[in-house]
């Protein structure tokens, strides 16, 4: 499998607009958002300055595009190619393949992380503890695995020209309703207490408790648990349905 | 023909093995054994159950009845083991990735790999070894995908319309490489529609036709009953009609009228003894059959000696 594995990260590493959809687009962003914001001004119902804020929701944002990306179109496209088939021909077990695509799309989501933390901490000088940085990194590395079982159910649940609209409105729809690509303060009361239940909110959440230097909320982490135990068995569940039709 | 084996000495075991798609039966109680060594060629028209039963035979689908062994063990265990190699007519390759790093992945995925190098040589793909997979012509494709199904010592290979997209010359390239495979030992199934590929490589051919096996033999024998070849033409006045249903090698005979018809399965020797019985028969014409009639015909010569 450890082959798989490598030869879907070199080509994943050649792929141009997927790194810079992955790797250099949320830094972009991070700059486009944050770049006129001072460093005094603190975020609507946080104790977080701007660019402090929106450091955490664009690696969180870079992340998901790595592992949602990575996982939601390849398996559709290969899937309908036959390549699937013919690796299952192999000896690698059933669950290599998906195993495979989410490492390789995790190994992306790490640079597209701490390229953001190091625009954000050169350019509008965001200071963190070494602990802080650490504990970011690996917050929102573990918790991008929720989303890349997302992609894994997209995969198999949709084929052919239909994968990309329907990862795409999955994709927005989770950036902007958890609040990566704007506080959810600004959002109308109605929809900010709807949004406290969507697993990116709650992912970008973890972070930003990281960054006030106090333990995630209880509901924060449930709300990714669940959800990456839905989006699992969903895959599972597909994947299954896919290998019977096959 | 068919010798009564144990279950460990067959390479492949069918039985009574059925897999329908709604209301179509794409194998319809299906029975076959093949035995390690043989070369074998599974012949049929497009929709003849031909990539059902070879999916049955890889575990890539599940019959719905029956049983499917391959070495005494279920097809997975089959490949888990690297006793089966594979290329399917339906299966995709890897993209943007190079012909050799895909053989790579290949070697590294069966348990008992050859060498590189020598999987690519072998397959002739030797040359086209950076290329990368999506650039590939039809028949560049097919190579590649040969050599993934001959990256190790498997014992089984099963292809699945290996010369499909292949011109003439590239066919009988391919054809060579094929051969070599059977020449090591292994047992070679292979799918095809073409009945000159069946005769070129296989020492036994199994016809297949509605998810049913129509004829099991040699391709001597296959091609004898599917190589007939429609003979007909009109006689005038009275004749013998006792003396032209004993013409030699026919296989089916109908008089209408003056008009007779007939399928012969040596139509050069049917048309000969025409003449030797004395009449002159006008607008005789000699036509070959298409597989596709072919398989009627031998689909009607089988019923026709059951009944």
């Amino acid at each position: 499998m450890n082959s798989l594995i490598k030869l879907e990260l070199a080509r994943a590493l050649r792929n141009r607009k997927f790194l810079f959809f992955s790797v250099i687009y949320p830094s972009a962003l991070f700059l486009l958002i944050a770049g006129k914001a001072d460093s005094t001004t603190k975020v609507d119902g946080s104790g977080l300055t701007l660019p402090t804020y929106m450091m955490v929701s664009m690696a969180s944002f870079g992340a998901l595009t790595a592992v949602l990306m990575g996982n939601s179109e390849r398996i559709a496209k290969e899937r309908e190619s036959g390549w699937v088939r013919q690796l299952r021909l192999t000896m690698l077990p059933g669950r290599g393949y998906v195993l495979a695509k989410t490492a390789s799309s995790a190994v992306v989501s790490l640079p597209s992380i701490v390229v953001v933390f190091a625009v954000a901490a050169a350019v509008k000088h965001v200071r963190l503890d070494a602990w802080q940085w650490l504990a970011l990194t690996g917050a929102i590395w573990a918790g991008s695995l929720v989303f890349a079982a997302l992609g894994v159910a997209l995969g198999y649940l949709a084929s052919g020209d239909a994968v990309r609209p329907i990862t795409m409105i999955v994709y927005f729809g989770l950036s902007i309703l958890g609040g990566l690509w704007m506080p959810t303060t600004a959002f109308p009361d109605w929809l900010q207490s709807a949004t406290k239940w969507v697993p990116t909110h709650a992912y970008a959440a973890l972070g930003q408790a990281i960054e006030e230097s106090r333990a995630p909320h209880a509901q924060d982490i449930a709300i990714l648990v669940v959800f990456f135990v839905l989006f699992t068995g969903g895959a599972a569940w597909l994947y299954r349905k896919d290998t019977l039709k096959a | 023909m068919t010798m009564t084996t144990g279950a460990a000495s067959r390479a492949v075991g069918f039985e009574q093995v059925t897999k329908a798609y709604g209301d179509v039966r794409a194998v319809d109680g299906l029975s076959l054994e093949l035995h390690p060594g043989e070369t074998v060629a599974l012949l049929g028209p497009n929709g003849a159950g031909k990539s059902t039963t070879l999916d049955l035979l890889l575990g890539l689908k599940q019959p719905d009845s029956g049983s499917v062994k391959v070495f005494g063990t279920s097809p997975r265990q089959a490949i888990v083991a690297g006793r089966v190699g594979a290329m399917l007519q339906s299966g995709g390759l890897m993209e943007d990735v190079s012909v050799v790093e895909l053989v790579r992945l290949a070697c590294a995925l069966h348990p008992k790999p050859f060498k590189v190098d020598d999987v690519m040589a072998r397959a002739g793909v030797s040359q086209i070894a950076d290329r990368k997979v999506n650039k590939l012509s039809g028949g560049q494709a097919q190579r590649v995908r040969f050599a993934l199904a001959t990256a190790g010592d498997s014992d089984l290979i099963v292809l699945d319309e290996p010369t499909t997209g292949m011109d003439v010359s590239a066919r009988q390239a391919f054809w060579a490489t094929m051969r070599e495979q059977a020449d090591q030992g292994r047992t070679v199934l292979f799918a095809t529609h073409y009945l000159e590929e069946a005769d070129a490589i296989a020492d036994r051919v199994l016809v297949l036709h509605r998810g049913r096996l129509l004829a099991d033999g040699t391709a001597a024998e296959i091609k004898a009953k599917a190589g007939a070849r429609r003979v007909s033409f009109d006689l005038e006045g009275a004749f013998d009609e006792a003396a032209l249903r004993r013409l030699p090698f026919l296989t089916s005979i109908d008089i209408s009228g003056q008009t007779v018809r007939v399928q012969s399965s040596d139509a050069d020797a049917t048309v000969h003894a025409l003449y030797g019985l004395g009449v002159y028969p006008r607008n005789l014409e000699v036509a070959g059959l298409g597989l596709e009639q072919a398989f009627v015909a031998i689909t009607e010569a089988e019923e026709a000696k059951q009944s």
